[in-house]
Parts: C-alpha cells; sequence; structure tokens
C-alpha cells in the first residue's frame, strides 16, 4: 500500500512540475538572434585583444573584424525584427492539449509498463536481514556457513557439517573441497574419505578415477568393512572393463553384507548385469567411456537404491531413451551411438539395436573406422548391419 | 592562385590521400589476416606452412604436457581430429584440460606440429571464445555451461 | 519495495522523456515559449527519476539483495563494498543504466547551463536527447531490466567477475560514458541546428564546450582503460587494438577532428556542413560502439552477455537515430550557405588537413573492425584482423598529422607564411633530434627508427612550447613582459598547447616501449635471478595467503640494480571462490618514468615456477601524456570565453534586445 501511495505522490509531483510551464504567464521568448549579437560580439572583443597585444598584425585584424562585423550586423537585424514579431506572437491558450498529454502519459506508461514488467508488492530481501532471521531455509544456513567457512578456514566442524550437505544437494565440487579440508584439518576417517571419493566419483559423471579410488582404498584400510568404498571399487573394475575381477568382489560385498543392507539390490543387479555381460560379450570390448551422455551418475546409482526392480528397468528404459533422443538430435557422436547399440542389445531389444545402428551408420559409413567398430559391436550381439551403403 | 585552383588543390590532395590509405589497407589485409580454423578444417584446407592462422578448438584431456623450461606441447581437438601445438610461454590462467582455446602461430615446413606464439583461453560462464563455441557446436559439441549454484 | 520503487521510477523516467520528447519540439516549431519551458523541467526531472532508479540498484548491490537478478548474478556477499558498488555497472543491465544515467546528466547539464542558447535551440537540443533517452529507456525496460526479481531469493551471488574486481572498474567506465555519451549533446545540437535550419559561427561556439568536454573524459577513459588492462590482464601490453577498444577509440578520434573544424567554424563559418557532418558520425560511431558492445557481436571482457534480442534492439536504435540524423542532413545540406575563404596553406588549410586524416584514420579502424564481421556474415569464413593491421595502416596514416601538429597553431588564418612557421619549429626539430639521439645512446642503441620516432615524439612536445613562446613574444619582448603575456593568452590557446605537448609525451612513451622494453620468460626456483633492462630480479619464494574472497599463492622477488637493492616486487596468481576463477595479479615497480612488470606463470611440478619479466622504458608516458591532453581540455573549456551569454550576463541581456538592436 505504501508503494501505492509513493508511486501516486512522485507521478503527481512530476506531473505539477511539468504543468507548472504551461500554466505560467506567456513568457517573452527571448529573441533568437539577440544570443548570436552576442557571440559576435566577443569575436570581435577578441580580436581588438589580439590585435593589441600584437598576437596578429592589424591587417589581419582589419579583415577578421569586417568578417565578425558582418555577421554581426546580419544578426542583430533578425534579432530587431524578432522581437517586434515575438511580442505579437504572445497571446496562447494555455495549451490544453499539451495539459492532457502530460496528465496523460505519465500514469498511462508509468504504471501500464510497470505493470508489465515489475512485481508489484514484492518485498526487498537484504542478505543482512535475511541471514539474521532465516528460518528453515537450509540454502540460507549453508550460505551462512559458508561465509563463516571463508572467514575461518581452519574450522574442521564446520566442513564436516557443510560436506554431506553439499554432496546431498548435488555440490560435488564443493563437497570434494569440503571433504579435502576436513582431512587437511582432522585427519582422514572412513567418513571424509568415503564422502571425498563419492563427490569425486559424482563430479565426473560417475567416474570412478583413480583419484577417486585412492580415496576409497584409504578408507577401506581405516575400516575394512566400509561398504560404500567396496562397492565403488568394485564399480571402478567394472568400468574399467575388469568384468570378473568386478564380479567377485560384488558378490563378496553382497556376502559381506547384512542381506537386509540398502545396498543389496543395487549389488544384485550390478551382479546380474556382469553376469550376462561376461557370459554374452565377449572381453576386451574397451572401457565404456563415462563421459559419453547415458551413462549412469552416482546420483542416479543412489536413486537406483531405492527402486524396486520394475522402477529400476523403468529407469534404464528412460536413460536409453534419453540418450537415444540426445543422439537424433546430435548424431555426431561415436561414443553415444556405440552405447546405444550396446545398451539395445542388452535389453534384448534387437529391432531398436538394428535402427540405431542404422542411424549411426548415417553419420559414421560403414567403411569409416568408427563404422567398422559398429557394425563389429552390433556383431557380438548378433545384430546385423542393415544393407551397408557404398 | 584562384579560388578554383585553391579548391581543386585541396580537393586532390584529399582524394590523394585517400587514394593511399586505401591501398595501405588492401596492403595491409593482404599480409597480417589470419583465418580461422578448427582441426577438422585443416584437412579440407591447404594452409601453407608459414601462413599465420588461429587454431581452435578443446584442449584434449590428457595431452596437456609442460616440457623443457617454460614450452609446453597438448592437443587441440573439434572431438574429430586434432592437432599438436607447441608454445613457449606463460599460458592464460584459464587454459584448462578440456576446455576452449585459440592458439594463434603457423605450422613449420615439413611437421605436423602447430607452433603457436600466442595462446587465448579466456572462457566461462560469461566469456567464452565465440569462434570455438560456434564452429564447436556445428560440429556438434555439446559445450557443458558450469552452473554453480542452483 | 525499495527495489519495485526503483523500476518504476526508471518506467516513469520513459514517460518523462517522451514529454520531453514532443513538446518542447513543439515548441520550438510554433514559436510557443511556454512549451519550450518545459524542456529544462523535463530534463531535470528524467535526471532525477533515472538518479533514484540508478540508486537504488545501487542500494540493491550495497545490501547484497539477492532477490534482485542482476544482484544474485553479479556479487557476492563478502567482496570489498567498493567493488559492490562498481560492479553495479560491471555487467550488462548495470552498464546500461549507467549510461542511461550519464546521458540523464547531460541533459540535466544542457538544461542548467544552457542559458547561453536560444530557447528554440535550447528546446530542440533537449527534445533530441529525449529522443535518445526514451529509446534507451526503453530498452533497458524491455531487454535488459535490471530489476528482474527472483523468488525466494538464493542465498548467495554468483561474485563479480574476478578481473573486473579493481578499482579500474570503479574509474573508467564511468569516464569513458562521459565521453560516450557525452557526445550525444553534439549529435543533438546538430540534429537541432538542422532542423531549424540555422548553422553559424555561433552554433559553432556554443557547441565546443560540449564537445570539449566530452573529449576530455573520454581521453581519460581510454587512457584509465588502458593501464586498467596492462596492469591487471597480466600480458603487459597497453593496447590490443581489440574490437572493443576501437569501439571507444573511433569516437575518439572523430570527436578530435570535431573539436578542431568546430573551430574553424566558429572564427570563419567554414566547414560548416562538414561540422554538422562530424557532430553526427561521432555520436553514431559511440552508438556504433554500444552496439557492439552491447549486442553480443563481439566477444571479449566487455561483452557480458549475449542475447539476439538485445542486438536487434540496439541495432534497431542505431539505424533509426544515425539514419535519420543523415536523412535530415542531406535535405538540409544543400541549404547551408558556404562560410569564410582561405588559402592551402593557412589555419584552416592546416585544421582541414588535421580532419582529413583523423576521419580517414578513424574509417580504417573502422574497416579493420568492421570487415571480419561482414565477411563471417557474407561468406561464413573466419578471420582476425590483428594489432599488425591496425599498426600498419594507422601508424603510417598518423604520421604527417604528427609532422603537422606544431605547425597548426604557429599558422594564421586565411593566408598563412609556411616557411616563416618552419623556421619557427626549427627549434623544436633540432631539439628532437639531438634529445633522441641521446636517449638512443642512454638505452644502448636500439632500432635506428626509434632515433626517428623519438625525435618526433620531442619535436611535438617542444613544438607546442614554441607556439607558447612566440605567442608570449619571449625573447623579442623583457622576459617579465612576455610572462604578463603568456599568463594573458586566453585559455584555449593554453589548452592547445597542453593537448599538443601531452600528445607527444604519448608518442614518446609509445615508441620507446615498442623500441626498448626487454622481455624475459623463464622458470625460476627461489634464489634464482634474471635480469631485465639492467636490473636483477631474485626470486625468494611463494607464500600462500588469504583474501576476502580469494585465495593466493603470491611470489616475492627482490630487484637490485647493480648490486645495490632497489625494492621488492610481488606478483601473485589467485584463485576467486564462489567462480573458482584464476586470474594473475601483476607485479610492477615504478622507476621514473620506467616500469618493472613481472606476472606469475604456472607452478611446474619441480617446484619452480614459470615467471614472466618486463622492463618497459618510459610507459608511463603513455598514460601521462593522456593526462596532460586531459589537463589541456580542462584549461580550453574554463576559457570565459565558451560561456558568452551565460547566465550571469543575461540579466544585462535580457533588457537588451531593443538596444542591441538599435546598433
Amino acid at each position: 500500500m505504501l508503494f501505492w501511495i509513493l508511486v501516486s505522490c512522485l507521478t503527481a509531483l512530476l506531473a505539477v512540475a511539468l504543468l507548472a510551464p504551461l500554466l505560467r504567464r506567456p513568457a517573452t521568448a527571448g529573441g533568437e538572434h539577440s544570443h548570436d549579437v552576442e557571440v559576435y560580439r566577443d569575436q570581435m572583443a577578441e580580436v581588438d585583444r589580439d590585435a593589441a597585444a600584437g598576437l596578429i598584425s592589424s591587417e589581419e585584424a582589419d579583415y577578421a573584424r569586417a568578417e565578425i562585423g558582418r555577421r554581426l550586423l546580419s544578426s542583430a537585424d533578425k534579432a530587431s525584427k524578432e522581437t517586434d514579431g515575438a511580442q505579437a506572437a504572445q497571446r496562447r491558450s494555455r495549451h490544453p492539449l499539451a495539459q492532457a498529454f502530460i496528465i496523460l502519459i505519465l500514469p498511462a506508461i508509468g504504471i501500464g509498463l510497470y505493470l508489465l514488467t515489475g512485481n508489484p508488492g514484492a518485498p526487498d530481501a537484504p542478505l543482512a536481514a535475511r541471514l539474521a532471521n532465516p528460518g528453515n531455509d537450509v540454502s540460507l544456513l549453508l550460505a551462512k556457513a559458508e561465509n563463516h567457512l571463508i572467514q575461518n578456514p581452519d574450522d574442521g566442524a564446520g566442513w564436516d557439517l557443510v560436506a554431506p550437505i553439499y554432496l546431498r544437494n548435488r555440490r560435488p565440487g564443493d563437497a570434494a573441497n569440503a571433504y579435502r579440508q576436513a582431512i587437511r584439518i582432522r585427519g582422514e576417517s572412513v567418513e571424509r574419505l568415503g564422502g571425498l571419493g563419492e563427490a569425486i566419483v559424482m563430479s565426473n559423471q560417475g567416474l570412478v578415477n583413480s583419484e577417486a579410488t585412492d580415496a576409497f582404498r584409504k578408507a577401506l584400510s581405516l575400516d575394512r568393512n566400509d561398504a560404500r568404498s567396496e562397492f565403488y571399487l568394485a564399480y571402478a573394475l567394472e568400468q574399467e572393463g575388469r568384468s570378473m575381477e568386478a564380479l567377485a568382489a560384488f558378490q563378496a560385498l553382497a556376502k559381506s553384507s547384512a542381506p537386509d543392507a540398502p545396498w543389496q539390490p543395487l549389488v544384485a543387479q550390478h551382479i546380474a548385469n556382469l553376469q550376462k555381460g561376461t557370459s554374452e560379450a565377449k572381453p576386451g570390448q574397451g572401457p565404456a567411456n563415462p563421459d559419453a551422455p547415458g551413462n549412469p551418475t552416482a546420483a542416479d546409482i543412489a536413486a537406483a537404491q531405492d527402486m524396486s526392480a520394475g522402477d529400476r528397468q523403468q529407469m534404464i528404459q528412460n536413460m536409453v531413451a534419453g540418450l537415444s533422443e540426445k543422439l537424433k538430435a546430435n548424431p555426431n557422436n561415436f561414443e553415444g551411438w556405440m552405447r546405444l547399440v550396446r545398451s539395445y542389445a542388452m535389453l534384448k531389444q534387437a529391432d531398436k539395436a538394428g535402427e540405431a545402428l542404422e542411424s549411426a551408420l548415417k553419420t559414421f559409413p560403414a567403411d569409416s573406422q568408427q563404422g567398422k567398430q559398429l557394425v563389429a559391436l552390433a556383431a557380438q550381439f548378433g545384430i546385423k548391419a542393415p544393407e551397408a551403403k557404398p | 592562385m584562384t579560388r578554383k585552383q585553391k579548391r581543386l588543390a585541396i580537393i586532390s590532395g584529399g582524394v590523394g590521400f585517400i587514394v593511399v590509405a586505401v591501398f595501405l589497407v588492401m596492403f595491409a589485409f593482404s599480409q597480417s589476416v589470419s583465418y580461422f580454423y578448427v582441426p577438422g578444417d585443416l584437412a579440407k584446407a591447404d594452409v601453407k606452412p608459414g601462413t599465420r592462422i588461429r587454431l581452435g578448438g578443446l584442449v584434449k584431456t590428457g595431452s596437456w604436457v609442460r616440457g623443457e623450461g617454460t614450452t609446453s606441447t597438448f592437443e587441440v581437438t573439434d572431438t574429430l581430429s586434432t592437432v599438436k601445438v607447441t608454445y613457449t610461454g606463460i599460458l592464460p590462467d584459464l587454459f584448462r584440460e578440456g576446455q576452449g582455446v585459440v592458439a594463434e602461430g603457423a605450422f613449420v615446413a615439413g611437421s605436423p606440429v602447430f607452433v603457436a606464439d600466442t595462446v587465448l583461453a579466456k572462457h566461462d560462464e560469461t566469456y567464452m571464445p565465440k569462434d570455438v563455441a560456434d564452429r564447436l557446436k556445428a560440429q556438434g559439441v555439446e559445450l557443458s555451461g558450469k552452473e554453480k549454484i542452483k | 519495495m525499495i527495489i519495485e520503487f526503483g523500476l518504476y521510477a526508471l518506467v516513469l523516467s520513459l514517460a518523462t522523456a517522451i514529454v520531453l520528447s514532443v513538446l518542447p519540439a513543439v515548441g520550438a516549431w510554433r514559436g510557443d515559449a511556454n512549451l519550450m519551458a518545459v524542456a529544462p523541467v523535463a530534463a531535470l526531472g528524467q535526471f532525477v527519476l533515472v538518479t533514484i532508479s540508478f540508486g537504488v540498484l545501487m542500494h540493491a548491490h550495497l545490501v547484497s539483495d539477492f532477490s534482485v537478478a542482476n544482484v544474485w548474478q553479479n556479487s557476492h556477499s563478502l567482496i570489498p563494498t567498493l567493488y559492490k558498488v562498481s560492479g553495479v555497472w560491471g555487467n550488462h543491465e548495470g552498464s546500461m543504466m549507467l549510461w542511461l544515467f550519464i546521458l540523464s546528466l547531460f541533459s540535466a547539464l544542457v538544461a542548467l547551463f544552457g542559458g547561453n542558447l536560444p530557447a528554440s535551440l535550447k528546446a530542440n537540443v533537449l527534445a533530441v536527447q529525449g529522443w535518445i533517452s526514451a529509446a534507451f529507456i526503453l530498452f533497458i525496460v524491455l531487454t535488459s531490466n535490471p530489476f528482474l526479481r527472483i523468488f525466494p531469493p538464493p542465498p548467495e551471488g554468483r561474485d563479480l567477475n574476478p578481473v573486473l574486481q579493481d578499482v579500474g572498474l570503479a574509474i573508467h567506465p564511468p569516464l569513458l560514458y562521459l565521453g560516450y555519451v557525452g557526445f550525444s549533446v553534439c549529435f543533438s545540437f546538430a540534429v537541432a541546428a538542422l532542423m531549424e535550419g540555422r548553422i553559424d559561427a555561433a552554433w559553432a561556439r556554443w557547441v565546443r564546450p560540449w564537445a570539449l568536454a566530452a573529449w576530455t573524459f573520454l581521453t581519460a577513459g581510454i587512457a584509465m582503460g588502458s593501464y586498467w588492462a596492462y596492469y591487471e590482464l597480466g600480458w603487459g601490453g597497453w593496447w590490443f587494438w581489440d574490437p572493443v577498444e576501437n569501439a571507444s577509440f573511433m569516437p575518439w578520434l572523430a570527436g578530435t577532428a570535431l573539436l578542431h573544424s568546430a573551430l574553424v567554424m566558429e572564427k570563419r563559418e567554414a566547414l560548416k556542413i562538414w561540422t554538422v557532418l562530424l557532430a553526427i558520425l561521432t555520436f553514431s560511431l559511440s552508438l556504433l560502439g554500444t552496439f557492439l558492445v552491447r549486442s553480443g557481436v563481439l566477444t571479449s571482457v566487455h561483452a557480458f552477455a549475449s542475447d539476439p534480442s538485445r542486438g536487434v534492439f540496439i541495432l534497431a536504435i542505431l539505424v533509426i537515430f544515425i539514419g535519420g540524423a543523415l536523412t535530415l542532413f542531406a535535405l538540409r545540406a544543400g541549404s547551408l550557405t558556404a562560410g569564410g575563404l582561405f588559402a592551402p596553406v593557412s589555419r584552416e588549410g592546416a585544421l582541414v588537413l588535421n580532419n582529413l586524416i583523423l576521419t580517414v584514420s578513424t574509417a580504417t579502424v573502422l574497416i579493420g573492425t568492421l570487415y571480419p564481421m561482414a565477411l563471417e556474415s557474407l561468406t561464413g569464413e573466419k578471420i582476425s584482423v590483428g594489432a599488425p593491421f591496425f599498426n600498419l595502416t594507422f601508424g603510417l596514416l598518423m604520421l604527417p598529422l604528427l609532422l603537422a601538429v606544431p605547425f597548426g597553431p604557429l599558422l594564421a588564418w586565411k593566408r598563412a607564411d609556411l616557411l616563416g612557421a618552419a623556421q619557427r619549429l626549427f627549434f623544436a626539430v633540432a631539439a628532437g633530434f639531438v634529445i633522441a639521439i641521446a636517449i638512443w645512446y642512454f638505452e644502448n642503441g636500439g632500432p635506428v627508427l626509434a632515433v626517428l620516432g623519438i625525435a618526433l615524439a620531442f619535436y611535438l612536445m617542444v613544438g607546442a612550447l614554441t607556439d607558447l613562446w612566440f605567442r608570449g613574444g619571449f625573447g623579442k619582448v623583457p622576459f617579465s613582459t612576455a610572462l604578463r603575456r603568456l599568463a594573458g593568452l586566453p585559455r584555449s590557446a593554453i589548452g592547445t598547447a597542453f593537448a599538443h605537448f601531452g600528445l607527444g609525451v604519448s608518442v614518446l612513451g609509445i615508441i620507446a616501449v615498442s623500441a626498448f622494453q626487454t622481455e624475459n620468460v623463464v622458470e625460476m626456483k627461489p634464489g634464482q635471478t634474471v635480469e631485465a633492462g639492467g636490473y636483477v630480479l631474485k626470486f625468494e619464494g611463494m607464500k600462500r595467503g588469504q583474501g576476502p574472497n580469494f585465495t593466493e599463492d603470491r611470489g616475492t622477488f627482490s630487484l637490485t640494480k647493480a648490486g645495490v637493492s632497489v625494492g621488492q616486487i610481488s606478483s601473485s596468481k589467485r584463485v576467486y571462490m564462489a567462480r573458482q576463477m584464476p586470474t594473475t595479479e601483476a607485479g610492477i615497480r615504478t622507476f621514473g618514468l620506467s616500469q618493472f612488470y613481472v606476472a606469475l606463470g604456472d607452478l611446474m611440478p619441480d617446484g619452480g615456477i614459470v615467471v614472466r619479466v618486463w622492463w618497459k622504458p618510459f610507459i608511463i608516458c603513455i598514460w601521462f601524456g593522456a593526462l596532460i591532453m586531459m589537463a589541456g581540455g580542462f584549461i580550453s573549456l574554463s576559457d570565459r570565453r565558451l560561456r558568452v551569454g551565460a547566465p550571469a550576463r543575461r540579466a544585462k541581456k535580457v533588457a537588451a534586445p531593443a538596444l542591441e538592436a538599435a546598433e
């Protein structure tokens, strides 16, 4: 309400200021040319000064005086005519049109355009006030903690506090940094090392790289039964294509964990996949490119933990469909096609795998290096390449 | 001089100066303009050794090697083909593997290595070499804009 | 609520600008004094509203109100207060607000100090300013609204681009915009004069202070930007012929030409058509620069973000204003009468030469800047036109101008004695060569061309003083008389001498740095040394440090000359936390007019670090010269004659028309 009062006051004030010159008694228009006369007189005086100071010769001064004098005369002449005319012209109305224009356009544009672009009633939100009264806004509390940590970077407890929050909020880079700081200050622990490893995996789109495996190994050296580290190390083996070893590692994990541990279904799924893979696909396919779109990220894996088998199947289907869409929009992605063909083959959708292969070969002709690889991959799963185009 | 002659002198002087300027511009264009390529273009375009060009692309992950002293080598890729680049000097702050880069320099005769004398890598959410972005987009490479805070 | 009020003030300023656009122009056309009297009120009202709006935006940045998208994107609660303020214009929306604020400021200044102008001219000038304002406010509100809100507000901002976290951002853009936008007044004067069809010597006198003010600020802004790039980017260069630099340099060149041609027009009523055209072109180049930088056509540190709709909008503004003004010009130019005659060798002739060279050079820079874009849009080929192109073309074209500069003020109006002027300048030429050879010897050789270049620089400086020497009559009259005469010279003559002297100083810096600078890139470990320019730099070691919003690795170096310690230098690599963006802070130490410059490179695995060191002799001269030029501008601006008919004198004049008419 106060806002609208202020708005009206400002608008009214402006209108009054703009209307005032119109309502005043008709001002006498100063002669247009009398201003010129002033300038030329000054020029004349300057020539005199320069001549007196000896800066210009008397001959030059005379020329200049003559020239300026001509301008001065013509302007003075016009100025005198003007003043006569100006007196006569000053019988004007009070400008009803102009008044209406001002009175209409100020609110019309002001209010109209404001309502179009503004957020009437939106409150201010200066940070200090929000921090003083954060309520239960987690992100704000996190920001508060961040500011505290930037000023007190050696507060290990603070880093320990924020690190898992970052991880949950899918800010793996910040999480990894927080875990590292916590490790620096308070030393290594299973929780910190495991968290660090997970953060690194997440920031690499699911790839368990050597940095991550180092962290998990260290965690395992502190606690031989840390399931999270075991899981990721096994997953690393799977990504490297060492299927047999990965299978063994997953099976060991399944055995050592309690039968109702929340990660059992996920482990079981990996075991199932690996058993299928090792029996059907020949080894030596090379590692999957973890950067390729469609690879499950750590977050997807986390999501899969809570899913039933049917949901999980659905998730995989969705991921494959998403990959297919991406490739349709953007076919120049060899790794992506390789994944797609393999995925359909694994899902036992031979027709779709064939279609995918056909589309892939449009971008990567069968006689090209990539094309040959695609055909070879499909052949492994018993999928025939469509008519090879010349 | 008569009034006409004076005017003629001024105008012809002016025109003469403009003509000189035009020739200078054309000469300078022929000497000092460099074309922009991504690695994939190099096979098609015949770039002679010694011709200054600008080579743009992504720095291939894992290809950056610091050599002796201040010389580094890295590979520029458009994901289809790659070109090896050597550069002596300080790489820009924002030079990173997997990120966009523009290298200015020339090929040396008889070698497939691009010798850069300038390397530009100014980019972040709000600033990335447009030449590189355009070309890579045209070739279907997605550039991941990093969203720091949701 | 405060935020929303800021937006409302901005929108209302649009309505005011529209009133300003329409009523005074109608008033001037019908000779209606009341309608014309609306102009100053509306201009001041618009200025107040824009100031409120700009102030609100600044307030939002100061209190870190992240419900404002602009603040969230470009600020952080932890950056120092100075950067919170300067961060207001460190982004697209905010910089357009600064643009508008300064445009409104100039309109208000015309309203306040335009008392010496005829009423109809003043009304028309303000109306044209109103058109420009209206177009840009509309642009801001529709495509670049700085008051967009986010709810719920994000917890923390995304930080100001670390490259911009520097005092430079607080100084460079406001100065540059004061220049850039200041030329809008000249444009408005030109369009107003064309509308009235009355263009005479008096008009030139009235437009000159505005051109001079804009030019002075633009000089300062460009110099400041150059120095900022020099120390902030860590590349050791001070001018890159980057399209954005060119965008500010072109209006400066055209504006310099305008200053000189307006002089001819004021004194001799010659070059009328040309001067009006230049006034239009100068601001057109400012608009073009704004378009290039703001539309995302260019990529550079200045292009904050690109959005095609903005580009199209600015392009439309560009086409309407430039096209409209040039059409009006074409319609009216024929009716302008030719002015005074002059011989090719005369002050006018020299100024025509100045204009010819400056405009051709501007055109060269324009071609070099636009050609790559034109080629890309026509053929899809991407080329880059870099420094070699500009150095070759611009450098060579400017040469005759630099040679001619000292002649100009020595030549008489109308018809002059070239030989006499040359004789007077003989000392300047001789002095130039003597000093140049001395410097060459002192710097231990270097390219012979450098001698010629430095001789040119000192010839410019001594030449500027020569003018004052002869005007004072030193050597002819007693010394004290000459001094008194010097003090009594018109301020604009002294300003000219300053500006020309400053030009010489800048040329000296440019030539000396190009010819004598030494550069070394080495890998260093603590204890190792490297030599440049006779100084020995020893690497002391690295230290970790912590700033308010960054962490840094600071390398400390000690500097000795001939075994004597002359001080410490430190350079650091910073990582700004919010964006995880690294920057290099160069270490610079000034010795007299020269500088020692250290920039850190990458840390090597073996504990060493790549270090780049430069010895840059006389580099300070480049910006010091610009400062002297700027001082010249201000001295000239203080000339009483530029305010003839100013309010103080007007009181007398109001009663005087009849008297004058009787004359």
